[in-house]
């Protein structure tokens, strides 16, 4: 393997392109750092794009973890001045059930009170008229500060300040290995998905933002942190049931969060340990669909006659406290630690743990410590600039709108303005059910480093949508063949986007997802022989 | 009032081929007819088979001795195949389906992506190959209308270059269409068709085409002209001074939208009758036998006749329905051929051979459903509701469409109800 040595020095390598690493990088980059952001796939292509897009109030952790739940609000309030065009602000209802106990709701109340969450107990009439879709038989209802936050939004935009801020980013470059010399991180060597080659990068502090996947990156530098790979299920349902966030008012079990996400319902979730070798490769099973169906229709009894789209998995970044190789002690605050005291290896820096919401405060803790490492006096401002998209602060204050032109608004904020549409053909929308533009395909590959269909459907909803991708999936392909002029790899992501959206199918695969899904077979598969086109291709490569 | 012979339920391409031959001897026929069919997705060619354990057939006819014995050609007999194929070749020029092929030697059609793949029968106009890795030309030139996004024209000219023929690719812009528009739907095969016409616009789409493609060796056009009948396609025939062929695009296509309107039109000039926008809300059983159908609009009203034919497809057109637990047919509860477990109907591999593809109605060897084992003696089944076979693997799912419904046809028009050939 040939390796090209890059002569560039950062002050900061960040490991991992999900909310976490992103927001290292702007904060980093806004404080004066030289720094590179490496991601080994995608942005958001582990646990900060396989959740809920639940920002949460802080409430679901008032009782059994009150400083994480102190660590949800303040960031709850945080972001909505900071990330308006991301969020969605629905709040939340708590929601007693007749099988649920009503005498946690005082319990609940009282946490929430202490913790600074705003938490207002509604009769039930009222919730139903909040929410009339609710179980009727529902004993009690707490309204809390809860929203709906897109994860893939929130990430580009801290990546795309990072960039405006001088940071390099590389999406598809795998890092495979620490350089260590001294006693002391030194940089990584990396291998670029995309071309084959291998680099090496240097800098003073590297910072371990790989989520799960951490846990084996420092063992390259002889450090063992416990991971405990939590695998959570949540159900896609094809319609959006419910206006707020809806949560059961109990201690936090499996399958009791309902969450509205623009037209859809997103049900979970579970919570299992699996191994790690596991996390690659996740599939949701039949049990696990089932458990989240039943729960879901008892908090919405409609969801019984929901459509549903699709079942996916993460793997939450838990990280077993030290000593506790069981895992008993799971802390699912933030976690931030400096290996140099920890392991007595000076120059790398582990942030994990943690929530989606929570990212911001996190890159705060790493970046002071990576500046305190690197003698820079400089103050955090991540809290209070807010990320680009949402500098007018007018961008989401018109309320939800469910479809039509504010599609763009909602995912590039005040942004969308860079989106070519001079051009009738620009224009034109080629993704009908998150109205996705030509010229928005355009503005994503050239300004925000999409490069396939999979990194298309991450920064603009592209095949996310009712049809699951089977109008638009070839309309893009087709777009992707000519503006890369590649059209033998475009052809080749057309048939992965495609066993991707059936990956996530799959699992709810009855009713009208399996009609669905043989509609797209008998289109690609069929007439198109998508099938046969790609076989020949990998034997004449 | 004379009682009606045959009622059919499911007006898709076996549907109708069933009706037309059955209307033909001049029996009374009803089609329930619930919407449009899967032959919105054909691009204008009829597989009979074109694939047996993994490999293209050259030769169907003789490929089909090598099936296994659940499939329905099985059932209607290997032997009556040739025959079959010939007769429904026919019945479909009789409507107007003017199509070119061979039973005994597949051709090879361009698909959407510009693939080749084995077909029995081709539409007239369509752009074909002889041979699984040539095209017919040395040089072709590929166009689009501007704005166009139901023809992945970049894969089909890389698919096409790589069978060795030069391609040139022009997108051409047509005044009179004011295209491209805002939303991809307006912008579909099926609605250029329509706009496109047989008027002055076809006649500024030839000048159009003319102006790029004076002299050349082929011209491939995206199939967007002809919606009811193929006079537009000649038209541009003629118009086009290079010779001229059409490519099947993304649905709704052009090509099946056509078939589907001539084999309904004929379908009734022969006095065939169908109850449109209808479908079947309950069927009345009696002892395995069926007493008579209701639609949903009518619940209060039966329809009865001397013979039932079941042609409402697969899982697709909800022939089949698919709940949580189980695959069922929905209107008699028939056995269905289906794994028992929910997590086995399926494969990880959207494109691989999926158990579901294969599901279907278990019937006797005179295609007559099943239901607790036994065989409902007035009714039959036809097309793709039957099981045993993967029409997306195999490349027969025309070909099981058309000769169950004529051998089907051929039952209920003898005195004997056992089918051809097994008196």
């Amino acid at each position: 393997m040939r390796i090209v040595s890059s002569n560039a020095t950062y002050d900061v390598i960040v490991i991992g392109g999900g909310v976490t690493g992103a927001g290292v990088a702007r904060d980093c980059a806004l404080r004066g750092l030289r720094v590179l952001l490496l991601e080994r796939h995608d942005y958001n292509h582990g646990a900060s794009g396989r959740n809920h897009g639940l920002m949460h109030s802080g409430g679901r952790y008032a009782v059994t973890d009150p400083d994480s739940a102190r660590e949800c609000i303040l960031e709850n309030e945080v972001l909505r001045r900071i990330a308006c065009h991301c969020i969605e602000p629905t709040d939340g209802l708590f929601v007693t059930l007749p099988d649920d106990d009503l005498s946690y709701q005082a319990t609940f109340v009282d946490a929430c009170r202490q913790a600074g969450i705003s938490a207002e107990v509604i009769d039930p009439q009222q919730a139903l008229q909040l929410e009339p879709l609710l179980n009727p038989d529902l004993r009690g209802a707490v309204r809390v500060p809860d929203a709906s936050i897109d994860p893939f939004a929130l990430t580009l935009a801290n990546v795309l300040d990072a960039r405006l801020h001088g940071a390099e980013t590389l999406t598809e470059q795998e890092v495979t290995d620490l350089i260590v010399a001294g006693g002391r991180v030194q940089g990584v060597c990396t291998l670029d998905h995309r071309t084959g080659q291998s680099h090496e990068f240097h800098a003073a502090v590297t910072i371990n933002a790989a989520g799960i996947w951490g846990a084996q990156l420092v063992r390259h530098a002889g450090i063992n942190i416990q991971m405990f790979p939590a695998k959570g299920t949540i159900l896609v349902y094809g319609q959006r049931v419910g206006q707020m966030v809806l949560n059961r008012c109990r201690r936090p079990s499996n399958a009791d969060i309902l969450v509205p996400d623009g037209t859809v319902s997103l049900m979970g979730t579970t919570s299992d340990r699996i191994g790690i070798d596991e996390v690659d490769d996740m599939r949701v099973t039949e049990a696990e669909v089932n458990l989240l169906m039943r729960e879901g229709e008892q908090l919405v009894p409609q969801l019984a006659q929901t459509r549903l789209l699709r079942a996916f998995a993460g793997v939450r970044p838990l990280i077993a406290s030290d000593d506790d190789p069981s895992g008993r002690s799971i802390s699912r605050g933030i976690v931030c630690l400096d290996h140099a005291t920890r392991d007595g290896v000076e120059g790398l820096i582990t942030i994990t743990g943690g929530k989606l919401i929570t990212y911001r405060k996190m890159a705060e803790l790493a970046t002071d410590l990576a500046c305190r490492k690197l003698g820079v006096d400089a103050a955090c401002t991540t809290a209070t600039l807010p990320l680009p998209g949402s500098e007018q602060r007018n961008v989401i204050t018109g309320g939800f709108k469910p479809s039509g032109k504010s599609n763009a608004s909602k995912r590039h904020g005040d942004r969308r303005r860079a989106i070519p549409a001079d051009d009738a053909l620009d224009r034109m929308s080629i993704c009908e059910c998150e109205n996705v533009t030509i010229g928005e395909v355009r503005y994503a590959i050239e300004q925000l480093q999409a490069h396939d269909l999979a990194n298309l459907m991450r920064r603009t909803r592209l095949g996310m949508g009712l049809c699951q991708g089977r109008s638009c999936a070839c309309r893009t392909a087709n777009l992707l063949a000519h503006l890369t002029g590649n059209p033998d790899s475009a052809l080749r992501d057309l048939a992965r986007l495609i066993d991707e959206r059936w990956r996530g199918t799959k699992p709810v695969a009855w009713g009208s997802a399996l009609r669905d899904a043989q509609l797209a077979a008998a289109i690609y598969q069929g007439l198109c022989g998508l099938d046969k086109a790609i076989s020949r291709k990998e034997v004449e490569p | 009032m004379t009682t009606l012979h045959t009622l059919i339920i499911g007006a898709g391409l076996s549907g109708l081929a069933c009706g037309i031959a059955l209307a033909k001897t001049g029996r009374r026929v009803t089609i329930v007819s619930a919407g449009p069919s899967t032959l919105q997705l054909n691009g204008g060619a009829m597989e009979l088979l074109g694939c047996v354990d993994g490999q293209e057939v050259t030769s169907p006819i003789e490929a089909i001795a090598r099936l296994p014995l659940d499939h329905p050609y099985q059932k209607i007999g290997v032997e009556h195949i040739a025959t079959l194929a010939l007769e429904a070749q026919q019945l479909l020029g009789d409507a107007g389906v003017t199509l070119t092929g061979d039973p005994h030697h597949n051709h090879w059609r361009i698909t959407p992506l510009g693939v080749l793949k084995p077909a029995w029968l081709s539409l007239r106009g369509m752009a074909t190959a002889t041979r699984p890795d040539r095209l017919p030309w040395q040089h072709a030139t590929l166009l689009n209308l501007k704005g166009f996004v139901d023809f992945p024209i970049h894969f089909v000219a890389h698919n096409l270059s790589q069978l060795g023929c030069e391609v040139t690719v022009h997108d051409i812009e047509v005044e009179s269409l004011g295209l491209p528009r805002r939303s991809a739907s307006e912008m579909r095969a099926v609605n250029l068709a329509r706009t496109i016409g047989a008027g002055s616009k076809l006649r500024h789409l030839a000048e159009a085409i003319n102006r790029v493609c004076d002299g050349d060796e082929a011209v491939l056009l995206p199939a967007i002209v002809g919606m009811e009948d193929d006079y537009p396609v000649n038209l541009l025939r003629r118009w086009v001074t290079a010779p001229l062929h059409h490519l099947a695009t993304m649905p709704p296509s052009v090509p099946g939208t056509r078939m589907a309107a001539l084999l309904r039109h004929y379908f009734k000039m022969l006095g065939g009758k169908f109850l449109t926008a209808e479908s079947v809300g309950h069927v009345k059983l009696a002892d395995h036998h069926i007493a008579a159908v209701y639609t949903a609009k009518s619940p209060g009203i039966p329809i009865t006749a001397q013979h039932y034919v079941l042609a409402s497809g697969s899982l697709l057109s909800q022939g089949l329905v698919a709940t949580c637990d189980a695959i069922v047919e929905p209107l008699m509860g028939l056995d269905v051929d289906a794994p028992a477990c929910r997590e086995q109907w399926s494969h990880y591999g959207l494109m691989g051979d999926q158990p579901f593809m294969r599901c279907g109605v278990l019937t006797d060897t005179a295609l007559r459903p099943l239901k607790a084992g036994t065989a409902i003696d007035n009714l039959h089944a036809i097309g793709s509701i039957l099981s045993g076979h993967n029409p997306l693997t195999m490349g027969d799912g025309q070909g099981v469409d058309l000769l169950t419904a004529l051998s089907v046809a051929h039952q209920l028009t003898t005195k004997c109800s056992l089918p051809p050939g097994r008196e």
